[in-house]
């Protein structure tokens, strides 16, 4: 029974293993709307959404921090796309994307789809499946990052 | 509308002890419409993973939070007129169906209440709203006793994300409206949840428990049709000419008279199935092969062409016979024979 109990204890501390290495990482997703400014110009700024419906620009941000005191090598964080939206890009350079449920990844302009028909075609935004960063440099320890795309709601 | 953000640290090296904690795709499957989109109610899960090598040489991985967003009603509605042009009708018409098409697309299931307006400008004439009629069995066709009447707050058709219904409108014509009077009305669907400025919502009263959100259509939509009065007239003229056998206009045995049978349709519109019958005069004989149709020859015989000479059967005397078919209004026929005086 102590035995038991110690098991328990060593699940819940904070201080057992993951004070070593561990990567926290973070998903949040705001919308971006274009509002009028004075003047007659518009600007777009990141919301928090409150009400989303078909159309609405969603920007999806992953954040990530290295909560250990070793660092981390090898980084990859994969976004599996949430059915209802359709990829539209992103700004980070070392993104790839799949267009194949995520079994080859590569950039967009590189990526072609095999129609029912048999015909092939460039891969559209909207076919991504995927979104993979690989990182080439370690994450130090109580390092941070983010990592962000845009999708439209279907 | 915002379900859940937060922050959740799963630490891999609990894998190793408790059941594997597997990093698993947030695929949400949301029933999706075709063009409305993303049904209300659906819910947009984002979850990422992680890989990487920790200090001692050891693959790890962590999974994010899942952000959920939840998709909210948008409410939209197309009416479009369902006629091909003005509807043709008559001066004291009654039931005179005009069809409309009603369709949603919002992204969530709405009922809609509708309502005609006669009451416009630039037309002649108001007709007046008999009934409002739902196509129940969906043939598209007013069918009177099996389509349903539209009351309003009882019936009021519910439809699907991209679904749509015909909408008949029955209406009488005032006996006052003279051809060519154009008399116009609208259909108007609107949301029964809300209506208003694009972008105006309502909490919580969307389909699948969000927002109703209006949409680009305010929520509503309407669309005209027309009736226009189409009376076509007919008028018949004959005349004739005379030539004897000595080169005078006399009538004596063996002149020829040449018949001209003049129809002429007045009005709007056309008539159709117009059809020119004469009887051949009594003491004279029908002079075989000399019946035209706007100078066209046509045979005597019961054939393709529009003519037919009948021949003399006792006391009924002999006539021919022409098919003009449809006649538009402002278009003339003219039909000539020729008779031998006996």
């Amino acid at each position: 029974m102590m035995r038991i109990l110690f098991f328990i204890f060593l699940l819940l501390s904070p201080a057992y293993g993951y004070a070593a290495d561990a990567i926290a990482l973070d998903s949040s997703v705001f919308v971006e709307r274009v509002v009028p400014t004075a003047g007659g110009k518009t600007k777009t700024v990141l919301e928090e959404p409150k009400v989303v419906t078909p159309g609405d620009r969603l920007v999806f941000i992953l954040q990530y921090r290295n909560t250990g005191t070793q660092s981390a090598k090898d980084f990859v964080v994969t976004n599996p796309m949430p059915a209802p939206v359709a990829y539209q890009s992103t700004s980070d350079t070392v993104a790839q994307v799949s267009v194949d449920g995520g079994k080859t990844f590569a950039s967009l302009a590189s990526l072609k789809i095999r129609e029912s028909d048999g015909t092939v075609r460039a891969a559209r935004p909207e076919d991504v499946t995927h979104v993979r960063w690989a990182l080439r440099e370690p994450i130090a320890a109580g390092a941070q990052g983010q990592l962000s795309f845009r999708g439209v709601v279907r | 509308m915002l379900e859940g953000n937060f922050w959740a640290i799963k630490n891999v090296r609990l894998a190793l002890i408790a059941p594997l904690i597997v990093a698993t795709a947030s695929v949400t499957f949301a029933p999706r419409a075709e063009a409305a989109g993303t049904v209300a109610g659906s819910t947009i899960a984002n979850t990422a993973t992680a890989s990487y090598t920790d200090s001692g040489g050891n693959a790890q991985t962590a999974t994010s939070n899942t952000a959920n967003l939840r998709v909210d009603e948008l409410l939209d509605v197309a009416v479009t007129s369902a006629d091909p042009g003005d509807i043709p009708t008559l001066p004291s018409g009654v039931n005179q169906v005009a069809s409309f098409t009603v369709t949603n697309t919002g992204n969530g299931s709405e009922a809609y209440g509708l309502a005609v307006t006669t009451a416009l400008g630039g037309d002649q004439f108001d007709p007046t709203t008999t009934s409002i009629v739902l196509d129940t069995n969906g043939n598209g066709v007013y069918d009177a006793g099996v389509d349903t009447v539209y009351v309003a707050g009882s019936n009021d058709p519910v439809l699907a994300p991209d679904a749509s219904i015909r909408v008949f409108v029955l209406s009488s014509i005032p006996g006052t409206a003279a051809n060519g009077d154009r008399g116009q009305l609208s259909l108007t669907a609107a949301s029964k949840t809300l209506t208003g400025a694009p972008g105006a919502s309502s909490a919580g009263q969307g389909q699948g428990g969000g927002d109703a959100v209006v949409g680009t259509s305010g929520g509503d939509g309407s669309a005209t049709g027309a009736y226009v009065v189409q009376a076509a007239n007919i008028s018949f003229t004959k005349t004739s000419s005379v030539v004897d056998p000595f080169g005078g206009t006399k009538i004596v045995p063996g002149s020829i008279v040449t018949y001209t049978l003049t129809a002429t349709v007045s009005g709007s519109g056309s008539l159709t199935n117009v059809a020119i019958a004469d009887n051949i005069p009594a003491s004279t004989t029908y002079e075989a092969g000399t019946l035209t149709l706007q100078s066209a020859a046509l045979t005597d015989a019961t054939d393709a062409d529009a003519g037919v000479f009948v021949p003399p059967a006792g006391v009924t005397p002999g006539r021919i016979e022409v098919a003009l078919g449809s006649v538009a209004a402002s278009q003339t026929r003219i039909v000539t024979f020729k008779v031998k005086v006996n």
